[in-house]
């Protein structure tokens, strides 16, 4: 992948400020980009026009009243196509929700908009977020910029692949098990997911309520954390959204002290575990440690349960999420529909897509009268278990190190008939959201066989994102 | 009945609650408007849309919860009814089903002279659905969303009830604690109030509890009784010819007059509850519950023990005027004024109710006020004015000059009684002198004549005697006759 000509926001707003670039050039240039970029199907929507007008209003504001302009002035970004925009398509890749039209923006695009951000277009993902391919999905897989015969990962993949092939300078994604982390490792860029209830739902299209957040993806730790600030804090439409004080993110301070960084054992000697992404970690941990920093093992025996756990407690949630899906107020109804109970059964049959309906199924199932204590019970009694494992853990250390993946992107269509084998890949990630803790997947380098990109992710406790930002950030910055 | 059974029942009241805006968003929750007119894309469930509690929603229920004795749970939860329905636009409702705001309590009724306790087991926090019309097109039903979303709460009782004469007392003391409480008008019609009947049966003097049946929404008290009748007939009857009782949801037919299985325990839905996870905990700090109290108005129950035990009214007239606060509170302002209580009770029962019904307003805006009622009720109580020439000549004189003082305008009337010897000496003897052959008549031993001569003499006086030194002065003369 070519280095992106505009890496930052800080670096956009200095080539603005100076009159060698506007925002017109800006997003004609991002346009460029998406066209150059088609055979990857990344955009499932690009507002050209919406873009392009309100770069030039910009533009004139710059000229008229420099200072009314947002702190995300020079931003760019695509939306994962499960944020709601205000009179602008959202389908979460599905055919059920095709030509819907939402009546409001999420909170957080809200957010954004008002600092000046531009969305370029709506991305691919896989359908209601469900998947670690992006292979899920009404319009087809969209494909990793490093080798488009590879998956980008999921559900964020397309969010991924539109920063790894500079068509915007940030992505905003979802998080329900790794969604935005995954993709990240696979395509190379940074990848957030806040703490839960750090970033408002209100109009995220849900999947599993307990595990969601907004994450964003980008090439640098700076940009996603003045993006986390913006969007961040308590809002009246979401009761989940935390009103713990908005720290200044952005700031990136450096570590006043030398970190304590845990890593499991069962993980980073995990069978499953590729070795050149272990050796990866392992030269990770080394320059932590150069750096002045404290890293240490310590167990954690629940590895096994946190995939069943995470599977069940999603899935029932989802099941529940999706009913309102049924034909009957918006997006699709079967015309072979002729009363009530056939239009439930129809539209969802052929609205949904397979991998949707196996979760609504398995979601359905385990909350099921009889079902309950076995298995949505036991994982709620699991998901306390690591909770308080890693509270913990977060006495002793500032931070947990983990891999983003067991391995790197895989080939297309290579685990798609194989939930199972799909679902493990999703083994380091689940962790951070059932115990609903900040996590932030970080490019580490190329598999040495491969090639492709590598990401670890650091894992703070919640909300701890300002420490876990500014040591991430300055990890990075050392050569 | 048949002799020697029981019939047991406990109820799931649903109270539609009176708040400006629905359970969990901001759209107008009042009853009526255009279908689908007072929705929002929070109601219709769009995605991306969430929840947010309604904390006039939690203090209703705290207030209820209060007047019930109930144990206000400090922390409460919202879990998920999962079901499909076209009138449920998120394919689930919230409610409470774990772990409930309100625990325990009790309601008393009144069956005849007797007061009964009923326990109730919970009170729950939900939000109610849509509605469907079937009726009106022949090959399509319609939806009108406006409902879906406004609160309600579901008060589950023990089955401490034994018959439709306690459900109906039940449920009207339950309509008469919402409206003192102003939370819901209770009204069944409108569907504010509704009823699901459970209804078992058991011979007298078992302890254990039969099979019970569901009965689901009943809408007015009428069919309640009905369905509930027939319901215990059908199960003894089944009991008596050796057959058992199945555990069914079921459906009351007014037309018929018939209860039918709606579905059977089998074919029960599974309704999947949940956690919601889109609500946190409901919790709630002692200040809060404190506020609550301390602006709890009178309570149905307290006002009716005041009006029999401090102002010594009937059972009949102390209900009548429990029954709707306005009426109660207007009623206690004006035993403040005056000690004559019950002269007060038939004065607002047969005045001012009357006037209020046919006017529809309240006793407050009634012309005469308070301060001239206070005097009329002392003038009657001191014999200064009888209570015919006060009622039947003075009243109608009041409500033309409302402004007036009675007592003026009594003296200006000349309605004024009288307990002057010499006026009531010299009405005596005109009377007895009018009357020689009764006089007769009377030393001859018809005493009954005394009343004779009494109403004459009020009558020649125009009711200005005083009625009893009158019939005191008129007994001595009779007697030195």
């Amino acid at each position: 992948m070519a280095a992106p000509k505009y890496r930052s926001l800080a670096y956009v707003q200095q080539l603005l400020r100076s009159g060698s670039l506007c925002m017109e050039q800006l997003v004609a240039h991002y346009l460029e980009q998406i066209a150059a970029t088609q055979h990857l199907n990344i955009y499932v929507e690009v507002y050209a026009e919406e873009a392009l007008a309100r770069a030039r209003a910009l533009d004139v504001r710059l000229a008229k009243a420099p200072a009314s302009l947002g702190r995300l002035w020079g931003m760019v970004t695509g939306i994962k196509d499960v944020i709601c925009y205000q009179d602008h398509e959202i389908t979460a890749a599905s055919h059920i929700l095709k030509g819907f039209r939402p009546l409001f923006s999420a909170t957080a695009l809200e957010r954004l908009l008002a600092e000046d951000a531009i969305v370029i277009g709506r991305v691919n993902c896989d359908e209601f977020a469900m998947g670690s391919s992006n292979e899920n999905s009404c319009y087809g897989p969209t494909r990793n910029a490093a080798d488009p015969e590879r998956v980008p990962g999921g559900s964020s993949g397309a969010s991924a692949v539109a920063v790894q092939a500079n068509t915007c300078l940030t992505a905003l994604g979802s998080d329900t098990g790794g969604s935005v982390r995954q993709p990240a490792a696979f395509c190379g860029v940074v990848g957030l997911k806040p703490s839960y209830g750090r970033i408002s739902r209100h109009g995220l299209i849900a999947y599993g309520s307990s595990l969601d957040q907004i994450g964003i993806l980008s090439h640098n730790v700076a940009d996603a954390a003045l993006m986390l600030e913006v969007m961040a804090g308590p809002d009246g439409f979401d009761a989940t959204a935390s009103s713990v004080p908005v720290d200044a993110y952005s700031a990136l301070l450096a570590p006043d002290r030398p970190m304590r960084v845990a890593w499991f054992r069962e993980v980073l000697e995990h069978p499953s575990l590729d070795e050149g992404v272990r050796s990866l970690c392992f030269d990770f941990i080394k320059r932590m440690e150069q750096a002045g920093h404290t890293v240490q093992a310590v167990p954690f025996e629940y590895l096994d349960y946190t995939i069943p756990a995470y599977y069940v407690l999603a899935t029932a949630e989802a099941s529940s999420n999706l009913s309102r899906y049924d034909g009957i107020r918006f997006g699709y109804r079967s015309p072979s529909a002729y009363d009530l109970q056939s239009t439930y059964k129809r539209s969802r049959t052929e609205g949904f897509g397979k991998e949707v309906k196996r979760r609504i199924m398995l979601g359905a199932f385990v909350l099921s009268a009889g079902y309950y204590d076995a298995y949505y019970a036991k994982a709620q009694q699991i998901r306390r278990l690591i909770h308080d494992r890693f509270k913990a853990i977060f006495q002793e250390f500032d931070f947990v190190l983990m891999p983003a993946a067991p391995g790197v992107a895989w080939r297309l269509g290579e685990k798609i008939t194989d939930p199972v084998e799909m679902y493990l890949a999703d083994v380091f990630t689940v962790t951070a959201n059932l115990v609903g803790i900040p996590a932030i997947a970080l490019p580490v380098g190329v598999h040495p066989d491969s090639g492709l990109p590598v990401g670890l992710q650091l894992m703070a406790d919640a909300f701890q994102e300002k420490a876990l930002l500014g040591f991430a950030h300055h990890l990075l910055a050392q050569p | 009945m048949v002799q020697g059974y029981e019939t047991v029942i406990g109820l799931e009241v649903h109270l539609q609650l009176n708040t400006r805006s629905k359970a969990f968003c901001a759209d107008d929750a009042s009853f009526g408007g255009a279908p689908n007119t007072r929705v929002s894309a929070i109601s219709l469930g769009h995605p991306g849309t969430l929840p947010m509690p309604n904390r006039a929603h939690v203090a209703y229920a705290v207030r209820l919860g209060l007047a019930l004795g109930c144990h206000i749970n400090l922390v409460s939860t919202f879990d998920r009814k999962n079901y499909f329905y076209a009138d449920l636009p998120k394919g689930y409702q919230i409610t409470q089903d774990k772990q409930p705001i309100c625990s325990g309590g009790a309601l008393d009724i009144r069956i005849g002279s007797g007061v009964r306790k009923v326990r109730i087991h919970h009170i729950h926090i939900e939000e109610d659905a849509g509605k469907s019309i079937h009726d009106q097109l022949p090959d399509a039903s319609l939806i009108d969303l406006n409902r879906a979303g406004v609160p309600l709460l579901e008060i589950v009782t023990e089955p401490d009830l034994r018959s439709a004469e306690e459900v109906d007392a039940f449920m009207s003391a339950m309509r008469r604690l919402a409206r003192y409480l102003d939370i819901s008008d209770g009204n069944m019609e409108q569907g504010s109030m509704r009823c699901d009947v459970n209804v078992s049966v058991r011979r007298r003097g078992q302890h254990t509890y039969g099979t019970r049946c569901e009965i689901k929404n009943l809408n007015s008290m009428r069919f309640a009784r009905r369905a509930i009748e027939y319901e215990a007939g059908r199960q003894i009857a089944l009991v008596e010819s050796g057959q058992v009782v199945e555990q069914n949801t079921l459906h009351f037919d007014p037309q018929t007059g018939t209860t039918s299985p709606l579905r059977s325990k089998e074919e029960a839905h599974d309704y999947r509850y949940f956690p919601d996870p889109d609500l946190p905990p409901l919790v709630l700090d002692t200040a809060f519950i404190e506020s609550i109290r301390s602006q709890m108005p009178p309570l149905p129950e307290e006002v009716y023990r005041r009006f029999t035990e401090e102002y010594g009214l009937s059972n009949y007239d102390a209900a009548l005027l429990a029954e709707e606060k306005s009426v109660a509170l207007y009623f206690i302002e004006l035993c403040q004024h005056t000690p004559h209580t019950k002269a007060a009770a038939n004065l607002v029962i047969n005045k001012l109710l009357p006037w209020r019904d046919e006017n529809q307003a309240d006793l407050h805006s009634f012309p005469i006020g308070l301060p001239a009622l206070t005097e009329l009720l002392q003038l009657i109580a001191d014999n200064q004015i009888s209570n015919s020439a006060a009622y039947q000549r003075l009243w109608p004189a009041l409500l033309v000059e409302p402004g007036q003082s009675p007592a003026a305008l009594a003296q200006s009337m000349d309605l004024l009684q009288t307990s002057d010897a010499e006026f009531i000496i010299a009405l005596i003897d005109q009377v007895l002198a009018a009357h020689p052959g009764k006089v007769s008549e009377f030393r001859k031993g018809k005493k009954g004549l005394q009343g004779f001569f009494m109403g004459e003499l009020m009558r020649l006086s125009q009711g200005k005697a005083d009625p009893k030194t009158a019939t005191a002065m008129l007994l001595q003369k009779l007697q030195a006759l």
